[in-house]
């Protein structure tokens, strides 16, 4: 007879089973086909047939094997153990590091059954840890997608903006005739191509609509080292006055309108009345200056007619191989301040700078962004103080546990690892669902943002972002594993043992606890300082009275065509019967003209005073400046101070006048009336103004800059094709827009209202960046003064459950329950007291760094920190009072007792 | 001979109430099943030992080995409390929905 044990060990493999258990399974299999085989002599079969019978009661090994398996689930093996047992089988020479990956799988695994076995601990520090990684996440992303990421052209480094500097004004736009002369003058450049915006009519099947674009010059994509994705870019004989009419479509205008379609290069588009040619589409990635941009036309300047005195083209260039910003600045700046001295009628004291173009792009917002970045850098450490704290209080419990390894023969080394890996566990399940989190909150920080961030639609979760938050992720885990880890293995077998398994609570741990606490109040209260500065800053802006009433008015943007709208009188006549027409709706309480609306640009002019002698060239004195109908000061509220507002009889055949606002004549007419006097605006006209009236100040330039001299001239005087109409309503100002757009229907078809909205909302709108900075670090300072709350909370209910003891003794001694209450209450807010001081001066020292983001508040404002440190408090004593409670009603008899 | 799906959903009821009466081993079983039902009932080796290591797995039976004199070792399987509770269910429920078939068929 065979050996059937052998017979089936070679057959039924059962690597997932323990080998004692695969043992008795082929034992018995064996024990069933030697029955057989019995069985079959018995009855009478030759031993042949009687094996061929056994050996025939099992055909399919490999579904055996599977069926047993499978029913033999309880005692099935991890693959883990399989792992382990492997490699410790084999010979010690050829184990190599595999020993301890294998030993650190094994310890994962029993990290993720000791944390199931601990789900509110385990639970807490994942919502913590989650916390704090995601607020990480999302914020990287932003500062990945807006700071650190180059900008989508080739070579982005070589790139800068070329400004000129304006005596008294600073940073300014460019004049074409300065333009031409540093294409051909300077030596730091290999190209330099200049732009400005531009708005066109588009006509198509869906009736007119406005488009914004830039007319650029010819060498503009050249600069930027992009090519049409379909076409040609222009050719320098496009970018001659009177050149061909050619148009290039952003990628997005030409799916929007063209259905995509390669075929409408070479045809001919309505663009204001007139036709043009399209020569090219751009890539889908491409966009300059800005994504909104959706067109781009040839600026045809005229070089040898070109204005050194009129100011608005944007330059861009790129550098040669080699040069720094730093070198084109300098050669810029005296190659403009020749210049300057070259043609001092228009350029005197005129100097340039050169601007890195992603600093140009994002420079306005890096501090917000790395405010932030620092903020949620202090939300991960609190986290990592937290969760620290969460495992030391658990590792004080878990004492007896390492003891008995060690005594049973761990190394410290061994048992490092696995309370390490525990950790780290923890590190990599919070950091997962961080990621998650962050992900959620990605999309409402950037509807949050939209307007006020530029870049926004550059940010999202890729694999830089992911990259970060997994490392972000261990780092955390190292962190606030270490010292845990540490005081876990440090206590002595003897000593734990000898107490009987009473959590011992050294006094070294419990001041590592408390250190830790204070040092999570503090940086709470950097955070909540930060936040309150912001907020208080936000508040003062929003109060700020602008100088008009934005309510309930509705703005909108009207541009007539050259073509059909040759001369000012054309113009002047469609602008008096759309006013006209609008005054006489229902829900029309007036409505008024104005070239740039308030918040939405500036628009300055020198000027001079006929009585008065000249000042030197390049001296002149500028001011805001406003083309107005006679009702606008009406439809914004803007009070007349003096004399009169303009009248439909201030034309361009009567006498020409002006009004100014009281910062204006504070400053040019000190003790004295205006009213009366002679201004010359440098509008073109070259002719003086009477005064006749004074205007309340209004902030053009946005809610959070001081009014400037403000000189405003009736449209009639100084008419413009591109304009914004306001319009003041009886009713909501939303509820105008379709009666608006009815009547400049009814005027030209193909006129299209565009840029509509509230007026409240473009103002609302012009402090996006600080409502912004502020709500996201509201966000995180009352994450932050939760966790330390969370933290307060254990520390002190830890502390309680340690001294129930301690409390049940004093309560037997006479104790009443306030004093304990006071015990508990004080023990805890002395630690915050402690964190409240510390944080406090902290941030008196670190408030400096967002003093720009500040308007009308101290950085060391009292008021936010008395706040602050109040609001702190408050929590900290409600965190520090729900365990106190418990500790007041100890039974003094079971408290005795249980020991 | 039978549905194979008929016999898969009777083959647990049929071992527990092998081992009601004393504790039996594996081949006994099987042999037990085929001549109680006149060699109309048989279930493989294949089938039948997975059968027995799952209803040990659930706690119903119990498996010892057992050497008795004069034999081989075997493993001895009997029922365990949990298993009789089980098994008085299951036959309850096979009586039940006997008659009801029967029932709906005419036949009694």
């Amino acid at each position: 007879m065979r050996d059937w044990q052998a017979f089936v060990r070679d057959r039924l493999r059962l690597p997932a089973l323990a080998p004692a258990r695969e043992a008795r399974i082929v034992r018995e299999i064996a024990s069933q086909l030697e029955d057989f085989y019995r069985d079959a002599i018995a009855r009478g079969a030759s031993e042949g047939e009687a094996d061929a019978h056994a050996a025939g009661q099992i055909t399919d090994w490999a579904r055996m094997a599977l069926d047993v398996r499978r029913a033999d689930w309880p005692h099935a093996r991890s693959r883990v153990d399989r792992f382990v047992d492997a490699i410790e089988a084999r010979p010690a020479t050829s184990r190599g590091g595999w020993v301890m990956v294998a030993h650190m799988a094994r310890d994962v695994r029993y990290a993720i059954r000791q944390l199931v076995r601990a789900p509110a601990f385990t639970a807490v520090a994942l919502l913590t840890l989650a916390l704090g990684i995601g607020a990480t996440t999302a914020v990287f992303s932003f500062v990945d997608g807006v700071l650190l990421r180059p900008l989508p052209y080739p070579d982005p480094d070589a790139l800068v903006r070329v400004h000129e500097v304006l005596p008294q004004i600073g940073l300014f736009s460019v004049a074409p005739a300065n333009f031409f002369d540093w294409r051909s003058q300077n030596a730091v450049f290999d190209r330099l191509a200049a732009y400005t915006t531009d708005s066109e009519t588009l006509i198509g099947d869906d009736g007119p609509e406005r488009i914004q674009g830039m007319q650029v010059s010819w060498d503009l994509f050249p600069t930027l080292r992009t090519a049409p994705a379909i076409g040609t870019v222009f050719t320098k004989d496009d970018d001659q006055p009177g050149g061909n009419r050619v148009v290039i479509l952003s990628h997005g205008l030409w799916l929007r309108r063209f259905g995509g379609k390669p075929g409408v290069v070479g045809t001919s588009v309505t663009l204001s009345g007139a036709p043009t040619t399209i020569v090219g589409v751009m890539p889908a990635d491409f966009y300059f200056p800005v994504r909104s941009t959706e067109f781009w036309r040839p600026l045809a300047l005229d070089p040898a007619n070109a204005t050194r005195g009129g100011h608005y083209l944007g330059v861009v260039a790129r550098m040669k191989p080699g040069v720094t910003v730093e070198q084109a600045q300098v050669q810029m700046r005296s190659l403009a301040e020749r210049l300057a001295r070259q043609y001092p009628a228009d350029s005197a004291g005129e100097s340039a700078r050169v601007v890195a173009l992603q600093e140009q792009v994002v420079g306005a917002i890096r501090p917000a962004l790395l405010m932030l970045f620092a903020a949620v850098g202090v939300v991960v450490l609190i986290v990592c103080a937290n969760v620290a704290n969460l495992l030391l209080v658990r590792a004080s419990v878990r004492e007896k546990e390492m003891a008995i390894r060690a005594a049973l023969g761990a190394s410290r080394q061994r048992l490092l690892v696995q309370v390490f890996s525990e950790s780290l566990v923890l590190a990599l399940v919070g950091g997962g669902l961080g990621v998650l989190l962050g992900y959620l909150a990605i999309a409402p920080i950037k509807s949050l943002s939209a307007g006020s961030v530029p870049r926004v639609a550059d940010v999202g979760l890729d694999g830089r972002v992911l990259a970060f938050a997994a490392v972000a992720s261990m780092l955390t885990g190292v962190l606030f594993g270490l010292g845990p880890a540490w005081q876990a293995t440090r206590t002595g077998v003897s000593a734990v043992l000898k107490q009987g398994g009473r959590s011992s609570a050294t006094s070294g741990s419990r001041w590592v606890r408390s250190g830790l606490l204070v040092a999570e109040v503090a940086l709470s209260i950097i955070l909540l300082t930060g936040a309150t500065l912001l907020l208080r800053s936000f508040a003062k802006v929003t109060n700020v009275d602008p100088g008009f009433n934005p309510d309930p008015v509705l703005a909108f943007q009207v541009s007539l065509p050259a073509v059909a709208y040759k001369e000012d009188p054309q113009r002047l006549a469609f602008y008096d019967a759309l006013l006209g027409g609008l005054e006489s709706q229902a829900g029309v309480e007036s409505a008024g003209l104005v070239q740039t609306l308030p918040m939405r640009g500036d628009y300055r002019l020198s000027f001079g005073f006929p009585s008065r002698p000249p000042y030197p060239p390049g001296q002149e004195p500028s001011a805001y400046y406003r083309s107005i109908s006679s009702h606008y000061f009406e439809a914004l509220s803007i009070p007349i101070v003096l004399g009169r507002a303009f009248t439909p009889q201030d034309s361009a055949s009567s006498q020409p006048v002006a009004i100014v606002d009281t910062a204006f004549a504070r400053a040019y007419f000190p003790g004295q009336s205006p009213v009366g006097q002679q201004l010359r605006i440098d509008n073109g006209n070259g002719k003086a103004s009477t005064i006749v009236g004074v205007v309340g100040d209004v902030r053009y330039s946005g809610l959070d800059v001081t009014a400037g001299p403000t000189m405003y001239g009736p449209y009639g005087q100084d008419v413009f094709s591109t304009t914004w109409v306001v319009v003041r309503s009886k009713g909501a100002p939303a509820a105008e827009s379709a009666t608006a757009r009815e009547v400049l229907h009814h005027l030209d078809a193909s006129l299209p209202a565009y840029a509509m909205s509230p007026l409240a909302t473009i103002v609302s709108d012009s402090v996006g960046q600080r409502r912004f900075s502020m709500l996201l670090l509201g966000v995180f300072a009352i994450v932050a003064l939760f966790l330390a709350a969370v933290g307060l909370y254990g520390v002190v209910a830890y502390s309680v459950s340690l001294r129930t003891r301690e409390i049940g003794l004093r309560m037997a001694i006479g104790a009443r329950p306030g004093d304990v209450l006071g015990m508990v209450v004080g023990g805890g807010m002395k630690l915050a007291l402690a964190g409240v001081v510390l944080g406090s001066s902290a941030a008196v020292l670190l408030a400096r760094l967002v003093q720009t983001m500040l308007f009308d508040v101290s950085p060391s404002d009292p008021a936010s920190y008395a706040l602050t440190a109040v609001a702190l408090l408050v929590v900290a004593a409600v965190a520090c009072y729900v365990p106190a409670r418990r500790a007041m009603r100890v039974d003094p008899v079971v408290a005795l007792q249980t020991e | 001979m039978f549905n194979s799906e008929l016999k898969k959903g009777s083959i647990e009821m049929l071992v527990l109430s092998l081992v009601e009466a004393r504790p039996r081993h594996g081949y006994d079983i099987g042999k037990l099943i085929e001549a109680r039902s006149g060699g109309r009932l048989t279930f493989a080796l294949p089938t039948l030992y997975p059968t027995l290591l799952r209803l040990e797995s659930r706690g119903w039976l119990k498996g010892r080995w057992v050497e008795k004199p004069g034999e081989r070792d075997r493993c001895f399987y009997r029922l365990t409390a949990e298993g009789r509770r089980i098994l008085a269910d299951r036959r309850e429920e096979w009586r039940t929905y006997v008659a009801a078939v029967n029932n709906v068929l005419g036949e009694t």
